[in-house]
This record gives structure tokens, C-alpha cells and sequence, in this order.
């Protein structure tokens, strides 16, 4: 699957062909206001339902049966200090840091340590080496073998067992290191040879900054997998002690399945250390999903 | 293709290489492969209970009477997930793509928003439209109650595949604008002049520059939609349950058949039958998206 894309690089914004459908002498006033009426309809369709949310978070449960759809009159943030405190989100969050962290810390590094040489042509087959990692990521789901894999290895039930299945997600991250480690010039690899630098320094102190884009990327698009799955978290960690903040919140609503205002402040919760994170890592993950569909 | 290795000993990048490999082997490879191995056993999710050969028993199990409807079912509702979000993604994704690709002023923002859902996951997107589509006081029913109608949503039979499919769009659409765009900004401006000197109007201009150029990015975007929405059950599992026949999709009964579709009771099912429908649904997912690929690049041989 070589698709033949060639993006330019979202980090790079497109100054080339910034105007190629309205041209730049004869902007017809009327065509651009409907391209802007029709843009913010595109995000008014996705602002709304998050404004929605707040507004509901806001709502006393008074105020929301008396109102439940208009805009808060007595907003309170009653409802967040009760969620936190009922819904446990201090422990689930620190399962889920810890998890996230782990399993995509081990995947980049997965992807970082195979890709270098299979890069590079160091190990033999460097052809079928790309193909496996292509393989990896059309992978099917494997919900049964996994569990019974953990289960047989003593290892369900248990946080090592879990991150060990998602470190080995490792989606496009092997594809999209193989790729932006050929910008890494040989010569250097040669050079440092010829000074003596052995392979693991030259790797982890020479080769990791210079493709620190590419890791970041990497490193993102595994941790938003692993802090969004559920269902294994489902299956491999029943307890409840041991849960990340998805099944938390899942959990949260199972309990307090008719109070909206305070489902709708623990969503918020869960969703705003997101957001705040995306505004700020947002070029990174873009720049990522083009590195897969380069390749994939 | 192998090159010349400059460093001192080859035993450090075997070492960090195998770790890698070993790793992705065990915990990737090989549940994923022995997923095919498992459904030709009759295992069950407790350890220490022997596990036999069946031969093709559980497939089978999938074509007899008592199962066959719900298989079918659960078939029918895949299938219908994965061409209409498939193909709706790829429309809606194009037009806004084109769209946010004019000279919009704050366009990097519009394509950040239609991004972010991907960051939100399954959890917090279920939620907030479940809040929306809340049959009592939500939105969507008051909006309908001005009608004079109501509706249950979620909770409705004939209407719960369709909401979800709009819920999977709402957050899958981002991934694909983004690709377009990428693709759009691609295209050389001189085309457009030469069609414009060749005296196209922007629907001609779309339709023999736009479209052929970009049919790359519509290739990728197919085979990632394909796989997608017929892979996905996390979204799906969040707003109606695993066990809902409406919503049933083939993901979500190999949950419900190996694990029950409660979490910590997988004692009495019979996994080697979910491995079973695992298998049935990868093969599924596998021969549409290959005879996708092969017709798009059919496609982008003749464009």
C-alpha cells in the first residue's frame, strides 16, 4: 500500500497555492461571504455540541429540569467539585497518565530502535522490514488472543500486562520514523563512527534530537490511542482500582445516568486537559496523520 | 539494499532491535495470528480448562440456525456502517476540504476544530452526544418537540444505527479534511490557469483538475475509512451498549461472545467461537478494503 501522496508539510503551510480557485485581482465579495457563512456552519457543527456542554455543565439540577436545553442563568461550579469528588477522576487520571505514558513511551522507542537500522540498511531484508511494519499497522482486532495471552502469562488483571498490550500499538509510528530518518544524513553516521561514538550513543544522543519531530508525532498518536481505548481496558483490568479515566467516566455514567449537569461537568473534566493539550500539539498530529497516509 | 555498517560492534543494534521486535511479536503478531489458531479450539476464558481441537465447529456454529440470524444481523449492520460512513466521510471531507482550502482568513483554526474530536475520544464524544440526543430535555428533543414529535434516539430501534453513523462522522471527518487538504495544496496553481485560459468554470475546474489530481488522497482516504468504520466499536459500544441488536456490529458481538458483554465474567463463553467471528469479520474487512484498492488504482491509472 504505497499510496502516492505527497502533502505539503502541514508544519510548512501552504504559501504556494494559497489562492488558486478565487483569484487575487477580482475578489467577488458575494462568493466570499458564502465561503465564510458555509465555514462557520462547518464550525458551528462542532463548536456547538462542546458549547452545549459547558452550558449543561454549568446548570444546577433545579435549573436543568426547570431548563434543560437554554442558555445558564445561575451558572455553578457545584457540579465539577461534586463530579471530582464522587466520580474518583484523581485516581483514574493518574492510571491513565501512568498507562499513556508508559505504553507510548515504550512504542516510540519500539519504532525509534527498528526504524533506525531498517532506515539506515543495517540489518539485512531492510525491504521486508518495512513490510512487517505496514503489517503492524493493519492489524487485526485481537481482543480474545490478547486477554488470553495476558491471562496465561499471569499477567491480566495487572498494569504491566496492560501497557505491554498497547506499547505494541504501535500503528504508523515504526513507518513514520523509517521515513524521517533518511533525513538524517549517513555521512553523519559514518563520521561518528570514524570517532569512535559506539552505536547506542550515536542512536539515543546524535539521531533522537535530530528527529525529534518525528518522535514527538509518533509518541502523540499512540498516546491518544492509548488514553481514548476502552475496551480492553474493559477486558484486561477489571478492577476497578486499576482503571484509566475512559472507564471511569463510563463507569460515572452508568451511576448518575439522569443528573446531565454533573455528567456533563465529569465530561468536561476528562475533556479539557484534552483540549488545552491539542491547542498547543496540534501541528505535531496533523504533520502525523499526513506521515500515515504517505505511507500507508 | 543492506549498506555498509560504520560502527564498532553490530551487537548493540541487535540488541535494541530484537527487544523491539520481540515485543511487537508477542504482544501484536501474535494475538493477532493466533486469532486464527483459537478459532479452531473450543477455549474458554478461564485458564486451567482444557482446551480442545474442534476443527470448524464454531464456523459452523456461525451458519446454524441458532446464531445465524444474529450473525447476519450483526453483518448487515457492519456492512451498512462501513459503506455509508465510508462514503459520506469521503464526500463531506472533500467539500469541506475545498472549502476551507479558498483564502479564508483563520482557516488553520477552522481545520484544527474539525480535527479535534480525534483527540477527544470515544468516552467524551459519546457523552456529549448522548447529552444532545437526550430524549427527555435534550436539544435534539426539543427541537423535534417544536414539530409536535419525539423521538427516543439511541433508544430507538430504527433510528440508533443512523445516529451512531453520524457520530462516527462528527469525529472521523477531521482525519480525512486534513488529508485533502494536504492533497489540495498540492495541486500546482498552473493547472488551474491553463484550465482557466482553456475556459473552465469551477465546476469543470473541480470535476477534470480537482478530482483526478487528488486521487491519491482519495485512495488513502477510502482504504483509512474502510478500515476504519469497520474495525470501530469503541464509539458504538459507548452510546448503545455491546449488546444491542439495532447497533450490533461484528466487533462488538466478538466482544459479547467472549466476554459477555459485562466486564470480569468471561467463564462461560466460548471464545474460540468469538475467535471464530473474528476471523469471519477480518476477512470481511479484508476483501472490501482490497477490492477498493484495486478499483482506485485502476481509477488512478486511467485519470
Amino acid at each position: 500500500m504505497s499510496t502516492a501522496l505527497t502533502p505539503a508539510p502541514a508544519t510548512s503551510p501552504d504559501r504556494r497555492v494559497q489562492d488558486q480557485v478565487v483569484p487575487r485581482r477580482s475578489p467577488r465579495r458575494g462568493r466570499h461571504t458564502v465561503w465564510y457563512l458555509l465555514a462557520s456552519v462547518v464550525v458551528l457543527f462542532y463548536v456547538l455540541p462542546l458549547a452545549y456542554l459547558v452550558n449543561t455543565a454549568l446548570k444546577s439540577n433545579a435549573e436543568f429540569s426547570r431548563n434543560p436545553i437554554g442558555l445558564v442563568s445561575d451558572p455553578r461550579l457545584g457540579n465539577f467539585v461534586e463530579a471530582w469528588q464522587q466520580g474518583g477522576f484523581a485516581g483514574y487520571t493518574l492510571n491513565s497518565l501512568l498507562y499513556t505514558v508508559a505504553a507510548a513511551g515504550i512504542g516510540t522507542f519500539i519504532a525509534l530502535v527498528m526504524a533506525f537500522p531498517v532506515s539506515r540498511g543495517y540489518v539485512r531484508g531492510s525491504r521486508w522490514w518495512t513490510a512487517f511494519f505496514v503489517v503492524v499497522l493493519f492489524l487485526p482486532n485481537a481482543i480474545i488472543t490478547q486477554f488470553q495471552l495476558l491471562l496465561r502469562l499471569d499477567l491480566y488483571n495487572t498494569r504491566l500486562g496492560y501497557i505491554l498490550i498497547m506499547a505494541a500499538g504501535v500503528g504508523v509510528g515504526p513507518l513514520l520514523m523509517n521515513g524521517y530518518i533518511k533525513s538524517v544524513p549517513v555521512e553523519l553516521d559514518e563520521a561518528a563512527a570514524l570517532d569512535g561514538i559506539g552505536y547506542w550513543r550515536y542512536l539515543f544522543t546524535f539521531v533522537v534530537p535530530l528527529v525529534k519531530p518525528a518522535l514527538a508525532t509518533t509518541f502523540l498518536l499512540q498516546a491518544i490511542w492509548v488514553w481514548n481505548e476502552i475496551i480492553l481496558a474493559t477486558i484486561l483490568l477489571p478492577d476497578q482500582t486499576k482503571a484509566p479515566l475512559t472507564l471511569g467516566l463510563l463507569n460515572f455514567q452508568g451511576t448518575y445516568s439522569n443528573q446531565w449537569g454533573l455528567l456533563a461537568a465529569a465530561t468536561m473534566i476528562v475533556a479539557t486537559p484534552l483540549i488545552v493539550a491539542y491547542l498547543f500539539l496540534q501541528r505535531f498530529l496533523v504533520s502525523g496523520v499526513l506521515g500515515g497516509a504517505v505511507k500507508g | 539494499m543492506s549498506s555498509y555498517y560504520p560502527f564498532p560492534r553490530k551487537t548493540p543494534m541487535r540488541v535494541t532491535f530484537l527487544s523491539g521486535l520481540t515485543l511487537l511479536t508477542a504482544f501484536g503478531l501474535v494475538p493477532a495470528i493466533g486469532v486464527v489458531v483459537l478459532s479452531f479450539t473450543d477455549i474458554r476464558g478461564l485458564p486451567g480448562i482444557p482446551v480442545r481441537w474442534v476443527g470448524v465447529e464454531n464456523y459452523l456454529d456461525i451458519v446454524s440456525p441458532a446464531h445465524f440470524g444474529d450473525n447476519l444481523n450483526a453483518i448487515k449492520n457492519t456492512l451498512i456502517f462501513g459503506v455509508v460512513t465510508t462514503v459520506a466521510q469521503i464526500a463531506l471531507a472533500l467539500a469541506i476540504a475545498v472549502l476551507f482550502n479558498q483564502r479564508l482568513r483563520g482557516r488553520n483554526l477552522y481545520r484544527a476544530i474539525v480535527f479535534m474530536p480525534t483527540v477527544l475520544g470515544v468516552t467524551v464524544i459519546g457523552l456529549i452526544w448522548s447529552l444532545i440526543f437526550n430524549p427527555s430535555g435534550g436539544p435534539a428533543a426539543g427541537l423535534l418537540a417544536r414539530l409536535g414529535r419525539d423521538s427516543a434516539f439511541f433508544g430507538d430501534p430504527q433510528l440508533a444505527l443512523g445516529l451512531v453513523m453520524f457520530v462516527q462522522l462528527w469525529s472521523v471527518l477531521g482525519i480525512s479534511v486534513v488529508i485533502f487538504l494536504a492533497g489540495l495544496q498540492a495541486i500546482p496553481v498552473e493547472l488551474y490557469e491553463v484550465a482557466g485560459i482553456d475556459g473552465a468554470n469551477a465546476g469543470q475546474k473541480f470535476r477534470h483538475v480537482t478530482v483526478p489530481m487528488l486521487a491519491p488522497s482519495i485512495t488513502a482516504n477510502v482504504l483509512l475509512g474502510i478500515v476504519s468504520a469497520l474495525q470501530s466499536y469503541q464509539l458504538t459500544y459507548v452510546l448503545t451498549g455491546a449488546n444491542n441488536p439495532a447497533t450490533q456490529l461484528l466487533s462488538l458481538l466478538v466482544y459479547v461472545q467472549g466476554f459477555g458483554g459485562v466486564a470480569g465474567s468471561p467463564v462461560s463463553q466460548s471464545q474460540g467461537y468469538a475467535s471464530a467471528i473474528s476471523v469471519v469479520q477480518f476477512l470481511i474487512v479484508g476483501a472490501i478494503a482490497v477490492t477498493a484498492l484495486l478499483y482506485l488504482r485502476k481509477r488512478e491509472a486511467r485519470l
